[in-house]
């Protein structure tokens, strides 16, 4: 009696350790989560894998290039020109509209298939989920953005494309205004906001005060694009004493937001900043009721789409420039990452699919962002003007201070590229009511972020007051 | 009067109360009080209580807290941003008169029979069952320049050029978002106050006629004082509402250009700027305001209602102390639950 229940216990441990050992014996991920030698930067395409057969999955948030109607390249469209180069490679892919969150959700359990774009995982964790594709030395030769998604020298997620930030403005209103050379200076493109004021019946520049987030944008334009230093964001500013006084050449942070303030001081904006709205202010500007609005490039497609005149929308370079030489910033955008925990075979298979889609697939070109790989020096047709522009990458923050931005812009409460929309929207307040000079604006943020490096202890390397 | 009736109805030979306290009644009552006490101290007084703890300290959501004392409340009344805020409520306050009133009005005219009475009742809550972002969407809509609110007052006769902006024009863009204010909850007042007056006994009003007493007195002297309760209740919540008024201002004009009440920019110093310390320290500041506020408010009714009293509340109050007084002679003789065993037992002692 008493050896039958020992029995049965045995056969139920037994039982319960089966399906565990079922997942290691999949000719799965070893114990460091790399089942492939493979790394990207070797793979030849044609050659590399020739003969795989495997079936793998895509799990990405471009919804609307799964349908056969999207106006562009659609998924099947992709998969179809990829079969030619690797017929024994089968693709599925799996879209999510609500993907930022579902991502991180399907994370948690290892079966979301082969690939996905990387949803906001801290970066110490993204060896736990996906696959290197090589170190950070001989990713940086071959693509663009591998700081983006790099921990302890290895990259860990290749960005689909990337964008630079501009200005978003309309052509046939700045012909109508006779300009036809893109302000290079913040004198430059207030006097075009000028002329657009008394030669066209546009809005000069549209501030969209009233949606928030959409303020919060200018503070994108202080890093490299009015500094030229990729190393200015997330590592000087840190170390900067003053950082919104005026430097006396016409870059820097202080700069930046006087355009703003000049705009709308002068009357260059519109005429009611409270009831802006953010959805009808791309159509406006598309049938040339609004001039410029200063955003990012990922709203160049939707202003062109909102309306019937798409050819108008163009993306123009900051008007600021450091030392006769426009900069701007420019960032990777959703990148891809290989499931580390899938066999050998398929992760073969999904890296050199996403090579693929890198180099040859013409993706970035056809979504109108910069490609990803170093070698393709083209830019599209959204970035036209920038072709003198040179575009740096931000810098990540130095090894001990990932956090220090976050407590500044915590301690100051002027939330610098978090969030500060209340800090933009006094801007316009104080300016449209012409009752606190810019200057004192510039005062109070010194003082609160001098205050805030004094409490955290931080010694100040720079000065922009002296400079 | 009442201690002859107290003597009379309690029984001749009540013994002494030998059990003061009946265990397996006090079990029971602690039993049924278990679940609602631990999900009210669980997620009600710990989290309080810890956020009181939080205001001591200057933290962040993550990282480690510093012990700072009352730094944070004397940021409080010494920042030039953070107590001035509170007097936007003033303007949610006269608001809130303006709605009580309101709704004061309309529930009356609507609890008499009215026709379509109950299509109006149905027209005036409707804004309340309007998601938050929604209405934040209709009044930026409703007071851009030129659009609905404009529009109209053009047909009235007011020339555009006379007219204020009423979102932009810090001088009156607070008591554009109080108009918001009340057309969003004066609806949900108005069928309180409907019900309490439904439950009136009808013959009131038709004795108040016979008597002659026209609407108005009958308003005065019926209604009135008989909904008295839900009156004050919806003065408190509007009170404590304008003092704590977040959705308008946050939905329609993101607590920007003059508009940023005490609890926007409580949201703000939380979660923007992630000072947990700081803005824990607003809420206890907050809820201090509040009870002041209430305490206030119930010295102010009781001097409005003092006259009101003819004679029945002490009456009440007397017939209460007597029941309070044969309670505790009963007490150890009270059945367990009522099953009338021991009543039973009880007449059968006294050999009935």
């Amino acid at each position: 009696m008493k050896n039958a229940r020992k029995l049965i216990a045995v056969a139920l441990a037994g039982l319960c350790f089966w399906p565990l050992s079922g997942c290691g014996g999949n000719g799965a991920a070893d114990s460091n989560g790399q089942a492939t030698k493979l790394n990207y930067p070797s793979i030849k395409l044609g050659t590399t894998g020739k003969d795989i057969h495997t079936k793998i999955k895509l799990f990405n948030h471009k919804t609307d290039m799964s349908v056969d109607t999207y106006p562009g390249k659609n998924w099947k469209q992709y998969v179809a020109d990829f079969n030619k180069l690797y017929p024994g490679i089968s693709i599925e892919i799996e879209t999510d509209t609500n993907y930022a969150g579902d991502a991180l959700t399907r994370l948690q359990g290892k079966d979301w298939g082969d690939m996905m774009m990387i949803p906001a995982v801290d970066r110490s964790d993204l060896s736990t989920y996906f696959l290197p594709f090589g170190t950070k030395e001989e990713m940086s030769k071959v693509i663009r953005w591998s700081n983006a998604s790099e921990y302890g020298g290895k990259v860990y997620g290749v960005p689909s494309n990337g964008n630079g930030l501009g200005i978003v403005y309309n052509k046939r209103i700045f012909k109508e205004a006779g300009i036809n050379e893109n302000p290079k200076t913040p004198q430059e493109f207030i006097q075009a906001l000028k002329a657009i004021k008394e030669k066209t019946k546009a809005i000069p520049l549209y501030t969209n005060y009233a949606a928030g987030w959409t303020m919060a944008a200018w503070d994108g334009y202080i890093g490299v694009n009015a500094t030229g230093d990729g190393r200015y964001m997330n590592q000087k500013l840190l170390h900067t004493k003053n950082p919104f006084s005026d430097p006396g050449d016409d870059t820097h942070a202080y700069n930046v937001y006087k355009i703003l303030y000049d705009a709308v001081s002068d009357g260059l904006t519109e005429d009611d900043y409270s009831t802006t709205d953010w959805e009808s202010s791309k159509a406006r500007i598309n049938r040339g009721e609004i001039a410029t609005m200063v955003l990012g490039a990922w709203a160049v497609s939707q202003c062109k789409n909102a309306a019937d005149h798409p050819d108008d929308i163009g993306y123009m370079p900051f008007p600021i420039s450091v030392k006769n030489k426009q900069y701007t910033v420019s960032a990777g955008d959703y990148a891809y990452g290989i499931n580390s925990h899938v066999s050998k075979t398929r992760q073969e298979a999904s890296m050199i699919f996403i090579k693929w889609m890198t180099e040859r697939s013409g993706f970035a070109k056809n979504e109108g962002g910069i490609p990803t790989a170093q070698s393709d020096k083209s830019m599209p047709d959204a970035y036209k003007e920038f072709a003198d522009v040179h575009f740096v990458e931000d810098q990540p923050s130095v090894k001990g201070e990932e956090d220090l931005f976050n407590t500044l812009n915590s301690d100051s409460e002027l939330a610098v590229n978090s969030g500060g929309n209340a800090r933009i929207q006094a801007i316009v307040e104080h300016a449209s009511k012409h009752d606190k000079p810019y200057n004192d604006l510039v005062k109070d943020w010194n003082s609160k972020w001098n205050d805030a490096l004094k409490t955290e202890g931080i010694e100040a390397q720079y000065d922009t007051a002296s400079k | 009067m009442t201690a002859t009736t107290v003597e009379s109805s309690l029984p001749p030979d009540v013994p002494d109360n030998k059990r003061p306290f009946d265990w397996r009644k006090g079990i029971i009552i602690v039993a049924f009080c278990f679940i609602p006490l631990t999900l009210l101290v669980v997620f009600t007084y710990v989290p309080f209580g810890q956020m009181v703890g939080f205001s001591f300290y200057r933290m962040k959501y993550i990282g480690v807290p510093h012990w700072v004392g009352l730094q944070n409340y004397r940021q409080i009344v010494t920042r030039p941003d953070i107590l001035p805020s509170l007097k936007l409520s003033l303007y949610y306050m006269a608001g809130s008169v303006l709605h009580i009133s309101l709704a004061l009005y309309l529930a009356t005219i609507l609890s008499f029979r009215v026709r379509c009475g109950n299509l109006f009742k149905g027209l005036f809550f409707f804004p309340y069952l309007i998601n938050g972002i929604a209405v934040g969407f209709i009044f930026k809509f409703f007071y851009t320049r030129g659009f609905i609110f404009d529009s109209v007052l053009q047909w009235c006769g007011f020339s555009l050029n006379s007219l204020p902006y009423w979102l932009k024009d810090q001088s009156i863009n607070n008591w554009s978002l109080v108009g918001a204010s009340v057309w969003r909850y004066m609806g949900q007042t108005m069928i309180l106050f409907i019900g309490a007056i439904m439950s009136i006994d009808q013959s009131l009003y038709e004795a108040a006629e016979i008597d002659g007493a026209n609407k108005f007195q009958q308003f005065l002297h019926i209604i009135l004082p008989s909904i008295k309760t839900i009156l004050v209740l919806n003065v408190v919540l509007s009170v404590t509402g304008a003092l704590s008024v977040f959705e308008i201002p946050f939905v329609i004009t993101t607590g920007a250009n003059g508009t940023g009440s005490y609890f926007v920019l409580m949201d703000r110093i939380a979660h923007t700027n992630q000072k947990v310390g700081l803005a824990s320290a607003m809420a206890v500041v907050l809820l201090i305001v509040i009870l002041i506020f209430a305490l206030l408010q119930q010295i102010l009714f009781k001097f409005l209602f003092r006259n009101q009293d003819d004679g029945v509340k002490a009456a009440k109050r007397r017939d209460r102390r007597a029941k309070r007084q044969r309670n505790r002679i009963a007490a150890g003789k009270a059945p367990l639950l009522a099953n009338g065993r021991r009543q039973k037992a009880y007449s059968m002692e006294r050999g009935q």
